[in-house]
């Protein structure tokens, strides 16, 4: 089952590697936000089979602040970067 | 006997928003003793934190009403179709000639306003063929994936099974149960 | 206990074609809108079978529903993710790819 949990693990990570693609393309800035979202997921998933991989539970915490990283980046990202041009025009 | 009986609805209310903060304090109890996978010194820091996340808790979202076996039973639906939705997105987008025609359509909603429809909107993203683009008034925005299909009635069972969960009966024109109690 | 490792490798199995299935969605859909689609969808539920795969094996309880609860948390942040996103995106105009 090792072998397992960390071959996963490494094809997990070569799908990250290829979704980088997405941000060398764009074309918008919101597509190579999508990456950040499959990080955001990915490597919870990573961690987690790390975590049993190598009997380490303090990785699934990891995992937790990957996913609450991912969050706060996209909202940032949403709502500073992305969006100042608009903000000055919307209505709230 | 107008003061009494508003005396008791002030108490019915402290009673209501006790019993809500009571079962939060419960929720928020039970997921740090997940988070800590069950350690015992860790109340030290917990008892604390569990009563302040409750405090900020009730300050951000208001007390609502949740049914519990709705709630529980919305869970294998829920599964189901995620489950669904992943394998019908995995499919288009392992074939070659990629079979999706999206469109944008405008969903009415009959929820009110509230953590209802927010549940709903998020729920929608996960469900099959949807996502929610935004949440306007009286309507959501949905990108559908594949517009060819009837995804109005999908969207029709789910508000109904949200509106169950948080004990809200829907009333509008569209539903013809409600109406004549109106008159 | 090969039963479970039986049950365990196919969930993990499954798991790991979803988030290909992701990656393949993001990379080749037409638009944002629907690359949103792939991504939220077929990662969660990848997510989901690797989170079932590992809990299948857990020493305790208090482990699988750490897993779970992760799950969850997870998908509450991609789903509002994907929607802060896609409403920005239509805010700023970008329209929908049409067939």
């Amino acid at each position: 089952m090792q072998t397992l949990y960390v071959s996963l693990a490494l094809f997990l990570l070569l799908n990250l590697i290829v979704g980088m693609w997405r941000v060398l393309r764009g074309p918008t800035a919101a597509d190579r936000m999508l990456t950040a979202q499959l990080f955001g997921t990915t490597s919870v998933a990573v961690m987690l089979l790390l975590a049993q991989a190598t009997d380490k539970p303090a990785l699934h915490d990891v995992a937790l602040v990957f996913a609450l990283l991912a969050a706060v980046t996209a909202v940032t990202f949403v709502r500073r970067v992305w969006g100042d041009r608009e903000t000055k025009h919307d209505t709230h | 006997m107008s003061r009494l009986s508003s005396k008791s609805w002030l108490n019915d209310l402290m009673n209501i928003h006790f019993r809500i903060a009571w079962f939060r304090v419960v929720a928020f109890a039970f997921m740090w003793v997940m988070l800590t996978e069950g350690s015992v010194n860790s109340w030290l820091v917990g008892a604390p934190i569990v009563l302040v996340a409750t405090l900020i808790s009730m300050v951000l979202v208001s007390p609502f009403s949740c049914s519990v076996i709705h709630s529980v039973r919305f869970v294998p639906f829920f599964i189901w179709n995620s489950l669904r939705g992943g394998a019908n997105v995995a499919w288009c987008a392992l074939n070659p000639k990629i079979p999706i025609a999206p469109g944008l359509i405008d969903f009415p909603l009959r929820l009110p306003p509230g953590i209802s429809r927010v549940f709903m909107a998020n729920t929608v993203s996960l469900l099959p063929g949807t996502l929610s683009v935004n949440l306007g008034k009286n309507h959501l925005k949905v990108h559908v994936l594949d517009t060819r299909k009837n995804v109005l009635s999908e969207l029709m069972t789910l508000e109904k099974i949200v509106a169950k969960m948080f004990n809200i009966s829907l009333h509008d024109g569209k539903g013809d149960e409600c109406n004549e109690n109106i008159l | 206990m090969t039963l479970i490792n039986v049950l365990s490798s196919i969930l993990l199995f499954t798991g790991g074609a979803f988030f290909l299935a992701g990656t393949l969605g993001l990379l080749r859909f037409p638009d944002v809108y629907t690359r949103l689609h792939a991504l939220t969808k077929a990662d969660n539920v990848g997510l989901g079978m690797v989170v079932a795969g590992l809990a299948v094996q857990a020493q305790s309880w208090v482990i699988v529903g750490k897993l779970l609860l992760i799950w969850a948390f997870v998908m509450l942040a991609s789903a509002t993710t994907s929607h802060l996103i896609a409403r920005r995106a239509l805010q700023r105009g970008i329209k929908p790819w049409k067939r």
